[in-house]
């Protein structure tokens, strides 16, 4: 463990107070620039954008649309060409150009209900292959889409006739390592978590957390998949080791529980895939750091291999709020930058120091 | 730890009797300073420390406190410790420490927006440059939510989504499909799935349509993934990642990370190759020559490892772990020293070796070496006066020019230092004087070094004793263009010295060496000075090895330079390598012919080197430099002979040889790697490499000869192994090589002489066997097949296989069997060209004339130039003449006669006939002759004798 004054400090930048309920936040790549995605009081939904300029948050842009933005993803778009991908309460993706948001580059009706969470893949260089959105809905579906087809997604994960439809909470790309390979992961609100792998259109694994699964994110969406975090509504998170699948016992795990409440969020810092921050419905983050045991994997009884988990080691906690932490997002060109957003109406930029000495 | 242990254990210890219960109400005398304390339940702790957190039993502050800290030192990680903390801000952190973050902050702030505005043009081209981007996945396919993923996969097949329309069916990939099921139907095996996955990791990335920064970010990001996987182990992965990066942009850090990745995976060459790259780009770049040395230590080449060491702790002296392992290093040397001389000649033979271009380039570097020494002769002025001798043999002297000027400068010491140049010169004077005298005093044979060692001792003095003061030496007097803490370092180990602390000012030196490295001073006069000081010492030490690497240093930064070759020549003659240590006398006397010690040691040596070589103990020698006129100090009158000269050349060329040797071995075992992995491609880049060092490498062409026809190039194939036979003409894998190559050339003929030779040389070689009788049946095929211009689907398309170790062909081993079978095969109504070559090459190649009589009774004879079509030569025809001579003949003439007289209208049948031997020739006149001796019907003697006409020339 390091010394008190050797761990890293979560400092509270700038914050900002806003008129509106704010679901979901995003720094623009390549930019010291972010979105803010809403719901005003009137009941529409509301776009800002930001930048951090000298201790300070100047408002760029703000743009207003029926529908309230529930969640958005730079994640299937060019690094020149920056287009958003939003969900929205009624069930639709969009994708927007942030310098000319009057009219949608790309609209469908994807969901009849909200759109919980979305995901991207293929775009700022992060990923091979095709550009891809992944959608997770309150009606009970997770669709995968391609900006260059209309209308229709590419996959569609649905619960079959009769199956009880279970709200979809949280949907993650990982394992986009080449082109061919590519695996959604979804969380749902009876704790199922399911892998479904795009290759060959099946689900892969799948394995239930007994609480509804809040976030899951893969450490790295452009490798073979490595780690798998996936928090739950009581607060406990789990860690999944990826790399070997066990034909019985799946993937190995660790269960932490970090926070007394639920846990919102989970991202993990763009720069080293083994730290990750822990958003809690308590108004406060948690810095973790996952290491790895010394044999990955070992041989169980039958001569096959399972995986082995390593531990989880909390670097820091702090209380922001006495609101949830409802969003969370690293910055991917400066490490140790986040901004964060609570249901207390408000907007912070955090700044994490000596996380490259961790 | 159960809960009864504990209680058992608590029992021992205090007098308590309650038991401990983890889940009932913790007793009020637990709250107490003594137990907690004791207890070292960490369960039970942090029980207790609920319950006075709660304050249920009243506030004890104090007591909550000592119960944390009793906890934290029991498990510093228990959950009951993290308590909730309120959000740092700026003003919670010291000023310094958050000014030092907001300026980052800024920079970073400024970067971006730098950034942004660059990437922003480039936003015109939208949608330009997605050419590379995959299809899109499918169309709605639909996923179900199986509760049993498992057996679900296992039960259905992946869904694929099949083409709707006629246009999608244009797209519809079948080799990945193809794959796709391979796949799928490999997956089936319920063996865990690992996706550690480093093997299908491209290792490259497409960046052709990315600007310089977006390559940048994408390089840094693949580096940091090279990082992750490297820390968690996975150092495949770590390199494909490194690998990823470098492809993107390389940059030296991400040489060096993938160096430590290939180090951990125990790939030497390829981490080599990397530190030599990372060298190459920055040559003092520690963590390279670290990782090089330990390369070169797990290669064996201690030497090697030692030197890198050695250049880490010049740059970094207090580098701990590089010292440490430097003295492992050394330590194993020593061990190993028997072996040395061993070693030692090796390399001698490998320097015999060296070629001509090689040579060539040293030369030129040579001269880069003497370079610097020339113009510095004009910049001297006043000191150009100062004669020769000080110049090579006080190193200190040579740096006046430079120091008098610099010094002049803004520096306090400027009027000091011409004083004590002034010193420097008088003090010279006599010191020389003294130098010579230790040198007319070194006794003969057996004590040389005892002799050169009080030389060196003597010489070394200058440094200190300049001025002549003894005990107050002013250490910090200037000396060259050294700055004060330098000058003060040398000094120091001067004054050391003088006291005959060796080790002691063999640091000092250590250190001024290291210091001046660092600080990027541009005067290799002094380095050398420090280098030949400090290998007095390490001469002094015993310690000739090191005392020899210094030298070289030194001369390498001043060529010619006395005291070094000296000292180098006395390490020399202690280790007893005479003939370098006679080569270095020499030089010296070259430079100085007034060196008596000098003389005496070589006539000692060349007595030694006569009784250990003989008479033709000088052809033996290394070749000893020339010194230009500028650094002769005392000139003999014969000028240089031009043997002298050459030899000087060739020595300045020993260095790179042994370097470019060096790298040719590493080159030759990476290609062998590739092959072993089927990398040909890869392992051809490496041979070609090779033979760019090495262009008389007989191996090295055989090898790559086998990477050519891996990959199905044979014309290159074929040059190789041609210049392999001219280097060696009975190299065996080369005539084997070239036969596969001329078989994938078609040319079957040179194949099946080539692999005769093989067999001749070696007829144990069961693949050249098998080889031969497939090429022999494929020269027939080819033979017959060109006879009729038959339509190009009927023509045999087999392709050829290389088979380098066992053929997959299951012929037989021994001719005895597979004659009978053969016989029985021969076809004798062929029904196209390629049939009939077939039977008559069948026939042929067993000599089997009566077979050839039955196939050419049972053809058509208008037939005959049909079948024979252009495959006819002069053996063919020959056996031809010799099947209807004694075998067709008396049967049925006239069809020998209708068969000739069709025979003479096949292709190539005039330049055929005037090519046949005297032996066929006179079998032609035979068969005329017997032909018109036969009394038949259907032919006259006049239509006899007009077709042998056309048959005898």
């Amino acid at each position: 463990m390091s010394t008190p004054f050797e761990k890293p400090q979560i400092i509270s930048h700038i914050q900002k107070s806003l008129n509106y309920t704010i679901f979901d936040c995003k720094w623009i790549p390549c930019s010291a620039k972010f979105v803010c995605l809403g719901n005003l009081a009137r009941g529409t939904g509301v776009m800002q954008i930001y930048e951090v300029h000298q201790g300070e948050l100047q408002l760029i842009r703000e743009i207003e649309k029926a529908k309230p933005f529930k969640c958005g993803s730079f994640g299937a778009t060019s690094l020149q060409q920056r287009h958003m991908a939003t969900g929205d309460f009624d069930g639709n993706l969009h994708i927007w150009d942030l310098e000319a948001a009057l009219e949608p580059l790309y609209s469908v009706k994807a969901h009849k209900e909200i759109i919980n969470s979305l995901d991207g893949v293929g775009g700022l260089g992060v990923g091979d292959g095709a550009p891809e959105i992944v959608t997770g809905s309150r009606d009970g579906t997770v669709k995968v889409w391609d900006p260059r087809q209309k209308d229709t997604p590419v996959a569609n994960m649905e619960p079959g006739e009769g199956e009880a439809k279970r709200d979809c909470w949280t949907v993650a790309f990982g394992h986009a390592f080449n082109e061919q390979d590519r695996c959604v992961c979804a969380g749902y609100d009876n704790g199922d978590i399911k892998l479904f792998d795009l290759r060959n259109m099946a689900v892969r694994w799948e394995t239930n957390i007994k609480n509804g699964v809040c976030c899951v994110e893969f450490d790295r969406k452009d490798i073979p998949m490595n780690k798998l975090v996936a928090t739950s509504l009581e607060g406990t998170f789990h860690v999944f080791d990826m790399r070997t699948q066990h034909p019985t016992k799946g993937f190995a795990s660790v269960a932490e529980k970090g926070h007394k409440s639920t846990i919102w969020q989970v991202r993990h810092l763009p720069q080293n895939r083994d730290v990750f921050m822990t958003a809690g419905g308590a108004g406060n983050l948690h810095l973790w750091k996952y290491d790895y045991p010394a044999q990955r994997s070992k041989d169980d009884l039958e001569g096959g291999a399972m995986g082995v988990a390593g531990t989880v080691n909390l670097l820091q906690n702090v209380t922001l709020s006495t609101q949830p932490i409802a969003s969370l997002d690293w910055s991917p060109d400066k490490q140790g930058l986040c901004v964060c957003s609570a249901f207390d109406q408000s907007v912070r930029v955090l700044i994490v120091t000596k996380l490259n000495r961790v | 730890m159960s809960v009864s242990e504990v209680g058992s254990l608590l029992n021992q210890e205090n007098t308590f009797s309650a038991t401990l219960d983890h889940y009932g109400k913790v007793p009020v005398e637990h709250l107490d300073y003594g137990y907690i304390e004791k207890c070292m339940d960490v369960k039970y702790l942090e029980k207790i420390l609920r319950v006075l957190r709660s304050g249920e039993e009243g506030v004890y502050p104090h007591l909550i406190q000592f119960c944390e800290d009793r906890l934290k030192s029991l498990d510093p990680t228990s959950r009951a410790l993290r308590k909730d903390q309120p959000v740092a801000t700026a003003a919670s952190l010291p000023t310094e420490e958050w000014s030092e973050i907001r300026e980052d902050l800024q920079r970073w702030q400024e970067e971006t927006k730098d950034f942004e505005a660059s990437i922003l043009p480039s936003s015109i081209f939208h949608g330009i440059g997605n050419e590379n981007v995959p299809p899109i996945r499918g169309t709605n396919c639909s996923v179900p939510l199986g509760q049993n993923a498992a057996s679900k996969a296992k039960n259905k097949p992946p869904k694929r989504a099949l083409p709707l329309d006629y246009k999608d069916w244009d797209k519809f990939d079948v080799d990945r499909e193809c794959e796709m099921i391979d796949r799928s139907e490999s997956k089936k095996d319920p063996a865990a799935v690992i996706n550690s996955g480093h093997v299908k990791i491209r290792t490259r990335v497409d960046v052709t349509t990315l600007t310089e920064k977006e390559k940048l970010l994408l390089a840094s990001r693949e580096k940091d993934k090279g990082n992750e996987a490297f820390r968690a182990n996975g150092y495949e992965e770590a390199v494909a990642y490194y690998s990823r990066s470098l492809s993107i942009v390389p940059t030296v850090a991400v040489y060096n990370n993938r160096a430590q990745a290939e180090i951990k995976l125990q790939r030497w060459h390829r981490a080599l190759q990397d530190c030599q790259r990372v060298l190459e780009l920055e040559p003092l770049n520690l963590k390279a020559l670290l990782r090089r040395a330990t390369v070169f230590q797990h290669q064996g080449s201690l030497p090697l490892a030692a030197e890198d060491l050695r250049a880490v702790l010049r740059v970094e002296p207090h580098n701990a772990a590089a010292a440490k392992r430097l003295t492992e290093v050394d330590k194993k040397i020593r061990e190993g020293q028997p072996e040395l001389p061993a070693k030692g000649r090796k390399i001698f033979i490998q320097d015999i070796e060296e070629d001509d271009d090689v040579t060539g380039k040293d030369e030129e570097k040579a001269e880069e070496h003497a370079r610097p020494v020339d113009p510095r002769q004009p910049v001297g002025g006043v000191d150009s006066v100062v004669s020769p001798v000080e110049w090579g043999d006080m190193g200190n002297a040579q740096k006046k020019p430079y120091g008098g000027g610099r010094g002049d400068g803004a520096s306090p010491h400027g009027d000091a230092n011409n004083g004590s140049h002034g010193h420097h010169r008088r003090g010279r004077g006599g010191s020389w004087d003294k130098h010579k005298a230790a040198a007319h005093e070194s006794p003969g044979p057996g004590k040389a070094a005892n002799g050169t060692g009080k030389r060196g001792s003597t010489a070394s003095d200058h440094g200190v004793a300049k001025g002549g003061t003894p005990a107050g030496v002013d250490l910090d007097a200037p000396s060259g263009a050294l700055p004060p803490p330098l000058a003060r370092l040398k000094n120091e180990g001067n004054l050391l010295f003088k006291n005959g602390q060796f080790s002691d000012a063999l640091g000092k030196y250590s250190q001024a060496i290291a210091s001046f490295t660092e600080s990027g001073i541009d005067s290799p006069e002094d380095l050398c000075i420090l280098y030949s000081n400090r290998a007095a010492c390490y001469l002094k030490d015993g310690n000739s090895q090191e005392c020899i690497q210094d030298c070289s240093k030194a001369l390498e930064l001043h060529p010619f330079s006395l005291k070094p070759l000296l000292r180098r020549a006395t390490a020399y003659d202690s280790m007893e390598r005479y003939r370098k240590a006679y080569a270095d006398y020499k030089t010296v006397l070259q430079v100085d012919n007034s060196v008596q010690a000098a003389h005496d040691s070589v006539n000692r040596i060349t007595r030694l080197l006569i009784e250990q070589d003989g008479p033709e103990w000088r052809e033996k020698l290394p070749d000893i430099p020339l010194v230009p006129m500028s650094a002769q100090q005392h000139r003999r009158e014969e000028a240089p002979t031009p043997e002298v000269l050459q030899a000087r050349a060739e020595k300045a060329a020993l260095d790179t040889a042994r370097r470019s040797e060096l790298r040719f071995t590493a080159l030759k075992q990476e290609g062998n790697e590739f092959v072993k992995k089927g990398q040909f491609q890869d392992a051809l880049g490496k041979y070609t490499e090779c033979l760019k060092l090495k262009p008389e490498e007989c191996t090295v062409y055989t090898n790559r000869a086998l990477c050519y026809l891996k990959v199905e190039r044979f014309a290159e194939a074929k040059q190789d192994c041609d210049a392999a036979l001219s280097l060696e003409p009975t190299n065996k894998k080369a005539f084997y090589r070239r036969a596969l190559a001329n078989k994938g050339l078609k040319d079957y003929l040179a194949s099946s002489s080539d692999l005769q030779e093989v067999l001749q040389q070696d007829p144990g070689v069961q693949e050249a066997e098998k080889e031969l009788e497939e090429v022999t049946a494929l020269l027939c095929q080819s033979l017959a097949s060109g006879a009729t211009p038959s339509p190009p689907t009927a023509k045999p398309r087999k392709k050829v296989p290389i088979t380098e170790v066992d053929g997959d062909q299951d012929r037989s081993t021994t001719d005895s069997t597979t004659r009978p079978q053969d016989c029985g095969a021969i076809n004798l109504q062929p029904a196209d060209s390629y049939e009939f070559g077939q039977s008559l090459n069948a026939a042929r190649s067993r000599g089997d004339a009566a077979a050839c009589a039955n196939l050419l009774s049972s053809v058509d004879p208008e037939r005959l130039p049909r079948l024979l079509s252009n495959q006819l030569d002069g053996h063919v025809m020959g056996f031809m003449f010799e099947a209807l001579d004694e075998h067709l003949l008396a049967r049925d003439p006239g069809r020998v006669y209708r068969l000739l007289q069709y025979l003479h209208t096949a292709e190539r049948f005039q330049v055929v006939l005037m090519l046949l031997e005297t032996a066929e020739q006179r079998r032609v006149t035979q068969l005329f002759e017997h032909l018109s001796s036969v009394q038949s019907d259907d032919l006259t003697k006049d239509d006899v004798q007009n077709l042998a006409n056309k048959y005898i020339i």
